[in-house]
């Protein structure tokens, strides 16, 4: 007898259907799966066997040949167990079911019959949604992951006997939808462990973390070990405006690829921290299954690169077409795996090889040539791409004692959230959404009307010796520093302010001078 | 060319491989005679068997594979000059040292020029304030005619030379390689700029590495030129301190500006201030040295009234509006941080920002370390 029902396969983010039929027979008992099944599909029979005979059912002695269909994309992982055992329980004809056209399945047998978690879930879900699926059945565990998906019923099983009661009619399938109890995002203020208002001191840094957040603009921080850099970079996502649903499920989605046991969506904005010993693969994604990588992990978040110096070089210059795509497409196995990855860059950096160059306390012991061939090994085309760099000087020590405090993270994050609206209002209908992204001609535009900022921007560029690449980061980021103000024009202030988070005197990148 | 002897000389040190030092042995025996010293060293053939090596000799020529007539060819190919002992225009108070060069190789007339010459030497890993003073006192320096001499490397030297030029006195950098190699190479600019207000002596071949030997050798040079040495940031050990060493063989002047106490690089001076060098804050310490001659430098010079810049520092900071004043006016020469500028200003942080952008754009204030602001001299 022949039975099929739907399950989904993972094709980077994206799920696509997967129709999983048996057919028994007479013949010589045997048990095949075809359909390019990976290894975990294959040991996947013996899985459905002991499942089905531990939970009480008879596993008919009969020709069983089961195929995943489209039978030429290759299918790996624990996905088919669920649908496997059931569609031979019900071609055998041990149960009898109304529901199965509008339902599909996913899920991974152990052999006692519970469901485990497998990857991948929200995906999915989105995906029966869109076949206009009712119910879509998964492992009990890491239901509510899916449950923020509208438009399909969430089935929460913990076990093939359950899932068969539910199917037969025998339990109400109420009970079992997982609902939406959070349908709402949770308007928490403190989602996040830490607060801008720990960090001591450091104004500049963190006036520059809030036009970097702001403009989307990726930023450099420069200073000696024990400065603060990673704590300053930590807390940027606190400072971040909170995520919308739709982003959540994005974020959540590459999330549930990554690990399998994400039993939420994901409200916090990611906070990736590589160290710089990371794998190519690890970085942008990739495999033989491709998965993402850091740089995806990161979507929506900020992915800060600490010892910035220590990457390699190819490495970094791999974050080049992902930071101007956002998003990084991997073809592996005749198939492109696309994979989002807008995030915001942080990278902070020693100034030198001993890292006390241009510290106030301690002595630099690097000769000038180290301190040069140091910042030539960073800079390079990725360093163009980030338009804010900003020197964090060690503290005195008087000054961890003292108890008061900055401003909090939610007082920025609402400054923060007004300077975003502008702009989203500002790039309406046009392909950008922060100022950090806008093109050389937009800017043209404003200073077209504006000979007083031309000529200052002159002075500056004589000045500092700034590159042309410098000046268009230098009036990006002072359109951010004005929309915080939420001031209409460019102002001589806005960019002089703006200068300050690209030179110094003291900037070794520029013609070291110490 | 012209210069007859000097390719003489070219010829005995490097096709008979006369030492430099026993050139001027035998120039001296011939009371300072350049003729009847090439004629002592034309006589014989084989020069390289009659005398043992001596202490002194640490030229060694033989580093560049160089024959007489590539030199030669060089020199013509690229005007470089060439500057003998013997002749007029080399410089008396460099001929007068223990071992002064036989021959120079230049580029850039000054050197025949320069009536009166100081040294400005120090650290190649200077601090913002070694580049101020560095800048300060060679530009004033300059401005009443006399010539700064320097070494041409990075840090203080290449500040030093860089002012000198705006003035009339102009500079020399006295090389420690062939005068066809650029070391180090960041300073290639500050060559061709040398060229038109100064000039690039050495006394090594053409092709000559920078070797690590070189450089004092080069120093004794470099006191030798001047009257004075001035020393601006120098470690307890470095080559500042050698050539001040070099500078009281011969019998020169040494002066050093005082830094930092908790600077380890103002350890140097420091160090010779309490030896005995003089202190110097401005030029008018360095002149009063000189007072025998001062009236005559100036006269030299042709300038006989110079303004002490000091008094005019002062009037800075007329045109400021008032946050940037009192900003300005608490930052002071002691380095100040962002934080403590906000602390003490009650402005808020991006404003204190704006102002020291302004001010720093206005050249009334630097970045000393990170986030740490003080006056410009």
């Amino acid at each position: 007898m022949l039975f099929k029902l739907d399950s989904f396969t993972l094709i980077g983010i994206d799920a696509i259907k997967v129709s999983v039929e048996v057919h028994i027979s007479r013949g010589l008992p045997e048990f095949i799966i075809v359909g390019l099944p990976g290894k975990a599909v294959n040991e996947s029979r013996q899985r459905v066997r002991s499942a089905i005979i531990n939970s009480g059912f008879d596993f008919p002695v009969k020709k069983i040949i089961v195929n995943l269909s489209p039978a030429d994309i290759k299918k790996d992982g624990s996905y088919y167990d669920l649908p496997i055992a059931l569609s031979i329980l019900t071609a055998s004809e041990q149960i009898r079911c109304g529901i199965f056209n509008e339902s599909c399945f996913i899920g991974e047998l152990s052999l006692d019959g519970s469901i485990n978690p497998v990857k991948g879930l929200i995906s999915m879900a989105e995906k029966a949604r869109d076949m206009e699926k009712k119910f879509f059945f998964v492992p009990y565990e890491i239901a509510n992951q899916a449950s923020f998906i509208s438009g399909v019923s969430i089935v929460a099983c913990k076990s093939l006997v359950e899932t068969v009661k539910v199917l037969a009619g025998g339990e109400q399938i109420e009970k079992f939808i997982c609902k939406d109890k959070e349908k709402n995002i949770s308007n928490r203020n403190n989602r996040y462990n830490f607060d801008l208002k720990d960090v001591k001191g450091q104004l500049k840094a963190k006036r520059a973390l809030e036009i970097a957040v702001s403009g989307r603009h990726n930023i450099m921080l420069i200073g000696p070990p024990g400065s603060g850099k990673t704590m300053l970079a930590q807390r940027a996502v606190s400072i971040m405006p909170d995520l919308n649903l739709e982003e959540c499920i994005e974020v959540t989605k590459i999330y549930s690829l990554y690990e399998k046991y994400v039993n939420h969506l994901i409200q916090e904005r990611p906070f990736r921290n590589p160290h710089h010993t990371i794998s190519r693969v690890g970085l942008v994604g990739g495999g033989i299954n491709p998965r993402p990588g850091e740089i995806s992990l990161a979507h929506k978040g900020l992915l800060f690169l600490d010892e910035f110096s220590q990457f390699p070089k190819n490495f970094i210059e791999d974050l080049r077409q992902p930071l101007e795509n956002k998003a990084v497409i991997i073809t592996r196995n005749h198939l492109s795996y696309s994979f989002p990855c807008n995030f915001m860059l942080i990278v902070a950096t020693n100034p030198c090889y001993c890292g006390y160059f241009g510290d106030e306390g301690r002595r630099c012991i690097c000769s000038l040539r180290e301190v040069r061939k140091f910042w030539k090994k960073i800079s390079g085309p990725i360093i163009d791409r980030i338009d804010m760099r900003v020197t964090v000087a060690r503290l005195k020590e008087s000054s961890f004692i003292k108890t008061e405090c900055g401003e909090s993270s939610n007082q920025i994050k609402n400054r923060i959230k007004k300077c975003i609206n502008m702009q989203n209002e500002r790039f309406k209908g046009k392909n950008v959404s922060y100022n950090s992204e806008i093109g050389i001609n937009i800017i043209n535009e404003w200073l077209k009307n504006n000979k007083n900022i031309r000529d200052l921007i002159y002075t500056i560029s004589r000045k500092y010796n700034l590159t042309a690449r410098g000046m268009v980061s230098i009036l990006k980021v002072s359109r951010t520093i004005a929309d915080l103000e939420e001031s209409e024009n460019i102002k001589d202030c806005h960019i002089i302010e703006a200068v300050h988070y690209r030179v110094g005197s003291n900037n070794p990148d520029s013609s070291i001078c110490i | 060319m012209k210069n007859t002897n000097g390719k003489k000389i070219l010829y005995i040190l490097v096709e008979k491989k006369v030492k430099p030092a026993r050139f001027i042995e035998i120039y001296r025996k011939n009371y300072g005679d350049i003729n009847k010293t090439l004629d002592y060293f034309y006589k014989y053939k084989s020069l390289k068997l009659e005398y043992k090596t001596n202490e002194e000799d640490h030229i060694d020529f033989n580093h560049s594979n160089n024959c007489y007539q590539k030199v030669v060819d060089f020199i013509l190919k690229n005007e470089v000059g060439l500057l003998d002992i013997g002749e007029n225009s080399y410089p008396d108070i460099l001929r007068q040292i223990y071992l002064p060069p036989p021959l120079l190789f230049f580029r850039g007339n000054k050197i025949k020029k320069a009536q009166f010459s100081i040294a400005i030497v120090g650290s190649r890993k200077c601090t913002a304030y070694g580049r101020e003073v560095a800048g300060y006192i060679s530009r004033n320096l300059s401005e009443i005619g006399i010539t700064v001499v320097s070494g041409l490397a990075v840090g203080i030297d290449s500040y030093a030379h860089k002012a000198a030029l705006e003035g009339k006195g102009g500079s020399i950098g006295v090389l420690g390689c062939g005068i066809d190699i650029i070391y180090p190479p960041e300073n290639k600019y500050l060559y061709e700029e040398i060229l038109s207000n100064g000039s690039i002596i050495t006394e090594f071949l053409p092709k000559t590495p920078p070797l690590k030997n070189n450089f004092p050798v080069r120093n004794r040079i470099i006191s030798g030129l001047c009257r004075g040495v001035v020393v601006i940031e120098a470690g307890e050990k470095s080559g500042a301190i050698i050539t001040c060493e070099m500078a009281l063989q011969q019998n020169r002047e040494v002066f050093a500006i005082p830094g930092n106490v908790f600077n380890p690089m103002s350890r140097g001076c420091h160090k010779l201030i309490k030896s005995g060098a003089k202190l110097v804050e401005s030029i008018d310490d360095i002149l009063e040295e000189f007072s025998q001659y001062s009236e005559g430098i100036l006269k030299l010079c042709g300038n006989s009234s110079y303004i002490n810049n000091q008094q005019a520092n002062d009037k800075r900071g007329a045109n400021l509006d008032n946050n940037e004043l009192k900003v300005y006016e608490f930052i002071g020469y002691n380095p100040k941080s962002v934080e403590e500028i906000v602390k003490y200003s009650k402005i808020e942080v991006k404003e204190v920002l704006r102002i020291l952008t302004s001010l720093e754009i206005k050249q009334l204030i630097k970045e000393d370390s990170f986030n740490k602001y003080s006056r410009l001299f």
